[in-house]
C-alpha cells in the first residue's frame, strides 16, 4: 500500500498546479485529476508529472508510465511513484 | 536513389490495410483510397480531387460552406473558388495517404523548402517546428526526407502506401508520436511528456498549432472571414517548459510542387506570459490571414473542420476564457 505521506505530497503538487480556482471543495486523494475533479488538461498533467519527478527525485518513462490509469487520481499517481521508488 | 534502381516492395496485405481505416474516413472513401493507390502518381490524386469537386457540385451540404467561404473572400463567381476548395480537400486526402507515391525519394523530389537556412542554426534547447492545417499535409515528412532530424507529434498515419516498408523508417515510434485513434486526453499526456524529453535533449519536434488530436486547452482563436482556426496551448507549454525555439512552418502547392516555408522564430517567452501570448497571437494571426489571402483554395480545414476534431475541453467553473 502506498505511504499516506506520498499520497499527501502528490495531492499537494496537484492542488498547486490546479490552483484555488480549480481545486474542488473537499478535494482528496480520490478526486479525479481531469473532468469533474481538478479539471487539469493535458498540459497541466504534464506539469504535474514533471513536478512529481522533482518532488520525489524519480524519472518516469513516457511510453509505459504515463497512462490514463496512472493519472486518474492523486492516489493512483502516488501508487506509481511508490512502485518506481521501490525499484 | 533513382526510381529504376529500387526494388519493388512487398505489397501490404489488403485486409490489414482495410482494417487500419482511420476513423476520419468513411468506408467507401477508404476503399477508394486503397484502389487509387494502385495507379501511378498523380493519377489517383487527380481523380480524388475531381471526385471531391463533383461531390461539392452535387451535394448542397458540402457546397454550402465552401460557397460561404468563397463569398467571404469576395470571389466572383464564388462557385469556382468553392469547388476549388472541395477539390483541394480531395487532394489533401490523397496526399495524406500518399496515394500513388511509391518511395520517399519520389515525394522529396517534388518539395521545395524556402528559408531552410533557418534550420541550420543550432538550437541547443530544442526546436519546435509549428505547422498548421493549411495547404497540403506531410510537411514534416518532406523535411525528414530532406535530411532534417525531427520527431512528429500528431495524427496517426495509415494507408496502403504508409504500410510499405520504404516508409517504415518515417513511422518509427521513437520519433513518430502518434496516439492511436481511440486515444483520450489523458493518453495524450504521455506523448507531450515524451516530446518534452526530446526537446530537453536538444532535439526538434514538429507539432501542429491547431492540433486535431491534442485535447489541451485552446490558446486563442484566429478568425478569418468564413472560418476560424483554434490554436491550442500544447506547443507553447512545451516551449515554456524547455526553452525550445518555436519556428512556424507553412506549406502550399504550386502546381505539383509542395513549397515549405520556414518562418522566422517566434519571440521567446519573457517574464510577462500574457504579453508573450499577445505577441505570438499577433504574429500567427498575420501569418494565417496572409495564407488565406494568397491561397484561399488550399484551406479546406477552415471550411470543413474535421468531425474528429476534439471540441474545447470542458472548462472548470471559473476557468479563464480563451484569449
Amino acid at each position: 500500500m502506498t505511504d499516506a505521506l506520498v499520497v499527501d505530497r502528490v495531492l499537494g503538487v496537484v492542488t498547486r498546479v490546479a490552483g484555488p480556482a480549480r481545486t474542488p471543495p473537499g478535494a482528496g486523494p480520490d478526486t479525479p485529476l481531469g473532468d469533474d475533479g481538478f479539471w487539469l488538461d493535458s498540459v497541466d498533467l504534464v506539469e504535474v508529472v514533471v513536478a512529481c519527478e522533482l518532488e520525489f527525485s524519480i524519472s518516469f518513462e513516457g511510453e509505459t508510465d504515463i497512462t490514463r490509469e496512472a493519472l486518474a487520481t492523486s492516489r493512483t499517481l502516488a501508487d506509481l511513484i511508490s512502485s518506481k521508488s521501490a525499484r | 536513389m533513382t526510381a529504376g534502381s529500387r526494388t519493388r516492395s512487398a505489397a501490404p496485405g489488403l485486409r490489414r490495410v482495410w482494417n487500419d481505416r482511420p476513423r476520419l474516413y468513411s468506408r467507401p472513401l477508404w476503399l477508394l483510397v486503397i484502389a487509387l493507390d494502385f495507379l501511378p502518381w498523380p493519377w489517383g490524386e487527380d481523380l480524388l480531387a475531381r471526385l471531391f469537386w463533383i461531390v461539392g457540385l452535387l451535394r448542397a451540404s458540402r457546397r454550402r460552406p465552401a460557397v460561404a467561404w468563397a463569398a467571404a473572400r469576395g470571389a466572383r463567381p464564388s462557385r469556382r473558388l468553392a469547388l476549388a476548395v472541395c477539390a483541394f480537400r480531395g487532394r489533401w486526402v490523397a496526399r495524406s495517404m500518399l496515394v500513388g507515391v511509391r518511395h520517399p525519394a519520389d515525394l522529396g523530389a517534388r518539395v521545395v523548402v524556402r528559408g531552410e537556412e533557418l534550420l541550420a542554426a543550432s538550437a541547443p534547447r530544442g526546436r519546435i517546428l509549428l505547422g498548421f492545417h493549411l495547404g497540403p499535409p506531410n510537411a514534416d515528412v518532406a523535411l525528414r526526407i530532406r535530411g532534417h532530424s525531427l520527431a512528429f507529434l500528431g495524427t496517426v498515419r495509415r494507408s496502403r502506401a504508409w504500410a510499405r516498408p520504404e516508409w517504415s523508417p518515417l513511422l518509427d515510434p521513437r520519433d513518430h508520436l502518434s496516439p492511436p485513434d481511440a486515444d483520450t486526453r489523458l493518453f495524450w499526456v504521455g506523448y507531450l511528456y515524451r516530446a518534452r524529453r526530446m526537446l530537453l535533449e536538444g532535439r526538434t519536434i514538429f507539432i501542429m498549432a491547431d492540433s486535431w488530436v491534442g485535447r489541451e486547452r485552446a490558446l486563442f482563436v484566429v478568425s478569418v472571414p468564413g472560418g476560424a482556426m483554434t490554436v491550442r496551448s500544447g506547443w507553447l507549454a512545451l516551449s515554456r517548459q524547455t526553452g525550445a525555439e518555436v519556428v512556424p512552418v507553412t506549406t502550399h502547392l504550386e502546381g505539383r510542387a509542395q513549397i515549405i516555408t520556414i518562418c522566422s522564430p517566434l519571440p521567446q517567452p519573457g517574464a510577462d506570459a500574457d504579453e508573450h501570448v499577445r505577441a505570438v497571437r499577433g504574429i500567427l494571426s498575420r501569418r494565417v490571414e496572409d495564407y488565406v489571402e494568397r491561397f484561399p483554395e488550399q484551406c479546406p480545414a477552415l471550411v470543413f473542420p474535421p468531425e474528429t476534431i476534439p471540441g474545447p475541453e470542458r472548462q472548470a467553473p471559473g476557468a479563464a476564457a480563451v484569449v
